[in-house]
């Protein structure tokens, strides 16, 4: 919304410079854009909030600028001069669409003089941004910035059957505006028509067809309240929106449908001759009912923090054009009746009252040195375990990356290891090409891998703490408390290195969350379109009750890296730390290093090839008891010819050590053998 | 009578100076260097001795000025022997001298998100204040995102065209992105009752089109304080006390009104930096409207409510330009916070 400040002086004498009154203007709720000289005035723009329509004209500018300075406030009241003719034998008015037009008025003019305006019109709109077109046309857009009641005038003699219906658009429908393009309409849309079709998109554009032109003779004035969701659907569905359209979207002043019109009649009958004719031709209803609000006295106090006057106070609403309504029975002690003005239907409580008064004394006063008390509280579980992964990864030289929580198609495609329900897509994309929410992170890690690869800087070790989506869950009857969809918090890396190294992130990051030592976990091949046949592996935590998975490991499919556009191979690790968090605030048992010597041996078992490791690995724990501190795999090799077919050699490395006295060899020896012969009952090793 | 001129005597003490520095630092072992003690500190036959003897040659009138030279010569060669045995006893005798000014083995560091050490450096101010900080769903219903926000159903902020609504079938809840963290502050008021200090964030959604100062993805922190007798004085003291631990230093903050649907009064708040008023988010009292839609009484608790935008104030702090650097993931970015 752009001020001229000549303009706004025919309404209220502001005692100071322009800066001054861009600064008040500032602090009581009108952000300044900018300020521009144009020709011999003061353009000033600035931003006006949604439910402030009011401020979308000069007027209401002027009425805050004459509460701000303290100055009384010049609105004209135009009585145009009617002369021979009804206008209501002129044209008849229908409403069809009473939920898109509550009310629709016009006012007639004949014998109009279409022509250039005088230089004062012209300069006024050429400063807020407006060209001139004619005489009419600035009349009607000058009333428009001056109320902020959008009009619009028509070629009287270009209708068609001396009616105006307004109706809902037909589907398919094409309407001409004055700028010459063509629209296809829908029943969204609300249209003005004659007897033959659309002569204006209603509250959005006058058409081609009825436009004022210098064949103009006659002409019919519309002032009219519209729907907002109507104008909405028009001037965002056709990509059309206009000042107009802008002020119907945000309510303009009931009371102002009149007042334009008279304004614009008069100014018609000044500038451009001609006659008015006698009334004005409506339908439906004005709908127009101000709130009566009682404000306490003590009310300002209780919210702002400082008291303000009730002198204070009842000057500036009245300045803001609030009434005091008197003789009220109802009313608590020392409260005061106000009746909203007509243009402020933003304002129909007591806390909107507060908002008006505060508004304009200024939030300056108000102290910013008031004590709050102290209060206990922590991180949650979720928070704590959060910041526990990102340390971890941090520390093994990760970086962490923000891909979109929303894919495309093939990259959402992939069998995800959190299920796979109906996929969530959002209208619109978020970026092209991007319209499904994110079941796994992996594959955005690879493509922010593969963006890192593709700008020469190879270390792409990355990961990512967000949560993806996993469909819709049912309703549930009470609604209440429950998401709509399941988000599962996860915890993603990704690695130029193999199998290995990925794993061992999962290990330090279950190891760091507290997780492994009493829960037991297990990794088991799975096989997933994401990973390579054989190179994955699921991760199941084994509760008192159930087994879950609560992660994935692996080495990725070539079909994922393609799809992320990576060349070369990686492997990657996902948690679910939503599941994973209940371990972290609690304390571990902490144990206490021995003060005694440990006691090395390494062991050569050949076990047939089947044999997992981790079966191997049990075995030995199990033999050895509590004299094992550490079991390390040092190689596994195969040679058929020294170990025979299908055979392997293991070699493990193992320490023992003991908290209570120092280990002797024969301690050692019971041990070891312990450990051989647990190793030969459960998976048939031999010692080598 | 002189026998040996001054400036011979000089010289000879110069050539003493450099054999004598160069054989001890070259000595590799203790029996290197004892012979190296030997040949130039000898009490019978060490070479300083010689030297001495010569200063008897001198005339008497270069004799002080000998002896001088002669006494610092002494000192030298006694350090230079010092710092042998000490390098000897530091066990590096076979320590090849490295070029300085060779680059270091750098450790591979990992980095967090700049937009998470925002996030972090916030919660940690609030949380100091007593705000416990919250997380909630991102895909949300109609009441969350809107109703109980005193969003009613004709307000432009639900236009399709400006949220990510969920495809879903006829006949459904239509679900969301949130487009703002005010959602968990509605559920965890539903869940509890005042008194309540909480910051929520996360990630929000509005379609606007990526540039160099929008995304249409990005990051809100959202503070809520619900308890009896709250006015605006303590919203204006919580934010000047979290602008003096976020910006350093004693900031004030201003308010000018503005409109929020789920505030009233609401303000937008600027707080003063480097001289300057910078805006750094919305705030306000909450709406009567909305206490009363999770089931509070606004005639016996009241609150209040901010919101900063991360990648704004991430930015600010950073000096980053465009904020679609903080989402392009390239390594080179993100290893400098």
């Amino acid at each position: 919304m752009i001020i001229s400040t000549s303009w706004l002086a025919d309404y209220v004498q502001i005692p100071a410079g322009v800066d001054s009154l861009v600064e008040r203007l500032l602090m009581s709720g009108l952000n300044h854009e900018s300020t521009n000289t144009v020709g011999g005035d003061t353009a000033v723009e600035i931003e006006v909030t949604s439910n402030r329509s009011d401020c979308l004209g000069q007027i209401g500018v002027a009425r805050e600028a004459a509460v701000l300075f303290g100055r009384p406030l010049h609105v004209p009241d135009p009585r145009p001069l009617e002369g021979a003719g009804r206008a209501a034998a002129s044209v008849s008015v229908t409403i069809d669409a009473a939920q898109f037009c509550p009310y629709y008025s016009c006012r007639v003019l004949r014998g109009v003089r279409v022509g250039p305006s005088p230089a004062w019109l012209v300069e006024r709109l050429a400063t807020i941004g407006i060209e001139s077109v004619n005489n009419i046309v600035d009349i009607t857009n000058y009333v428009m910035f001056e109320c902020g009641q959008p009009l619009h005038a028509f070629d009287l003699g270009r209708l068609r059957g001396g009616r105006i219906i307004v109706r809902r658009a037909v589907a398919g429908e094409t309407f001409t505006a004055i700028n010459h393009k063509s629209y296809t309409l829908t029943e969204q849309m609300c249209v003005i028509a004659d007897v033959e079709g659309p002569v204006a998109l209603a509250g959005v554009m006058g058409g081609a067809e009825s436009e004022i032109g210098p064949q103009t003779v006659d002409v019919l004035l519309e002032s009219a309240q519209f729907a907002p969701l109507a104008v909405r659907a028009a001037a965002r569905g056709l990509v059309l929106s206009s000042p107009s359209s802008y002020r119907f979207e945000r309510l303009p002043d009931p009371a102002a449908v009149d007042w334009a019109s008279r304004r614009a009649a008069a100014m018609i009958l000044d500038l451009a001759g001609g006659t008015l004719e006698q009334g004005v031709v409506e339908a439906g209803r004005l709908a127009c009912s101000p709130a009566e609000i009682d404000l306490r006295p003590n009310r300002l106090e209780e919210v702002l923090g400082i008291g303000i006057p009730a002198e204070r106070q009842r000057a500036i609403l009245t300045g803001l054009g609030f009434v005091e309504l008197g003789g009220v029975e109802d009313l608590a002690a020392g409260a005061v009746r106000w009746r909203a003005p007509s243009w402020r239907r933003d304002v129909w409580r007591e806390i909107d009252l507060v908002e008006e008064v505060a508004r304009i004394e200024g939030y300056a006063a108000i102290p910013e040195n008031r004590p709050i008390s102290a209060r206990p509280i922590d991180l949650s579980a979720r928070e704590l375990a959060v910041r526990a992964v990102s340390e971890v990864l941090v520390a093994a030289g990760m970086c962490e990356a923000m891909t979109r929580s929303v894919v495309s198609e093939p990259l959402e495609a992939m069998a995800s290891p959190w299920g796979q329900p109906e996929p969530l897509v959002v209208t619109p994309a978020l970026v092209r090409g991007a319209d499904r929410l994110r079941r796994t992170l992996l594959p955005s890690l690879l493509e922010a891998r593969a963006g890192n690869m593709a700008v020469a800087a190879p270390h792409g070790e990355l990961f990512e703490v967000a949560r993806a989506y996993i469909g819709r869950k049912p309703a549930t009857a009470s609604g209440g408390d429950a998401s709509p969809v399941e988000e599962p918090l996860l915890v993603a890396a990704v690695t130029a290195a193999g199998f290995a190294a990925a794993k061992g992130l999962a290990e330090a990051l279950l190891a760091r969350l507290g997780i492994g030592e009493a829960q037991a976990v297990t990794f088991r091949p799975i096989e997933l379109d994401l990973f390579s046949r054989g190179r994955a592996a699921e991760i199941v935590l084994h509760g008192a009750t159930a087994a879950e998975r609560i992660g994935v490991v692996g080495e990725f499919s070539r079909r994922a890296l393609d799809r992320a556009g990576l060349e070369a191979t990686a492997a990657g690790v996902e948690l679910r730390l939503d599941r994973l968090d209940f371990a972290i605030g609690r304390d571990r048992p902490l144990r206490r290093p021995s003060d005694y010597p440990a006691i090395e041996r390494d062991l050569n078992l050949v076990v047939d090839e089947a044999i997992a490791w981790g079966d191997i690995e049990a075995a030995i724990r199990s033999g050895a008891g509590q004299l094992l501190e550490r079991c390390r795999l040092v190689e596994i090799w195969k040679d058929a010819e020294r170990l025979g077919h299908g055979r392997k050699s293991v070699v493990v490395s193992l320490r023992l050590r003991s908290d209570s006295g120092t280990l002797s060899s024969d301690d050692a020896k019971r041990a070891v053998d312990a450990v051989i012969n647990s190793c030969s009952s459960h998976c048939g090793a031999v010692l080598r | 009578m002189a026998t040996v001129s001054l400036d011979a005597f000089l010289a000879e003490i110069d050539r003493l100076r450099i054999d004598a520095t160069a054989a001890l630092s070259a000595a590799v072992d203790a029996p290197a260097l004892e012979a190296a003690r030997v040949e130039f500190l000898g009490a019978k036959s060490g070479r300083l001795k010689s030297i001495q003897k010569l200063l008897g040659g001198l005339a008497a009138d270069d004799r002080p000025a000998g002896g001088r030279h002669f006494n610092e010569l002494k000192q030298a060669v006694s350090d230079a022997l010092e710092g042998a045995q000490q390098r000897l006893a530091d066990g590096g005798e076979s320590i090849e001298p490295i070029d300085v000014t060779l680059p270091g083995d750098p450790p591979r560091l990992g980095h967090l998100h700049p937009i998470t050490q925002t996030i972090r450096r916030v919660q940690e101010i609030m949380s100091r204040l007593g705000f416990e900080s919250v997380d909630g769903p991102e895909v949300e219903d109609q009441w969350h995102n809107f109703e109980a926000l005193a969003i009613g159903a004709e307000h432009p902020a639900r236009d399709p065209l400006d949220n990510f609504y969920l495809a879903v079938a006829q006949g459904t809840d239509p679900l969301l992105l949130r487009s703002q963290t005010s959602t968990v502050q509605i559920r965890v008021m539903e869940r509890r009752k005042p008194p309540l200090r909480i910051v929520s964030l996360g990630r929000v959604y509005r379609p606007d089109t990526a540039d160099a100062t929008h995304y249409p993805m990005f990051h809100q922190v959202e503070g809520l304080l619900v308890e009896p007798g709250t006015t605006m004085a303590h919203l204006k003291s919580v934010l000047r006390m979290f602008a003096s631990s976020f910006l350093g230093g004693d900031v004030h903050v201003r308010f000018r009104p503005s409109f929020f649907p789920f505030t009233e009064p609401s303000v937008e708040v600027d707080m003063e930096w480097g001289g300057r008023w910078i805006e750094m988010g919305g705030a306000g009292m909450v709406d009567p409207a909305v206490l009363e839609a999770v089931g509070y009484d606004p005639d016996s608790v009241s609150g209040f409510a901010f919101g900063l935008g991360v990648e704004r104030i991430a930015a600010r702090r950073y000096g980053v330009a465009d904020i679609r650097d903080f989402y392009r993931n390239d390594v080179r970015f993100l290893s400098q916070f």
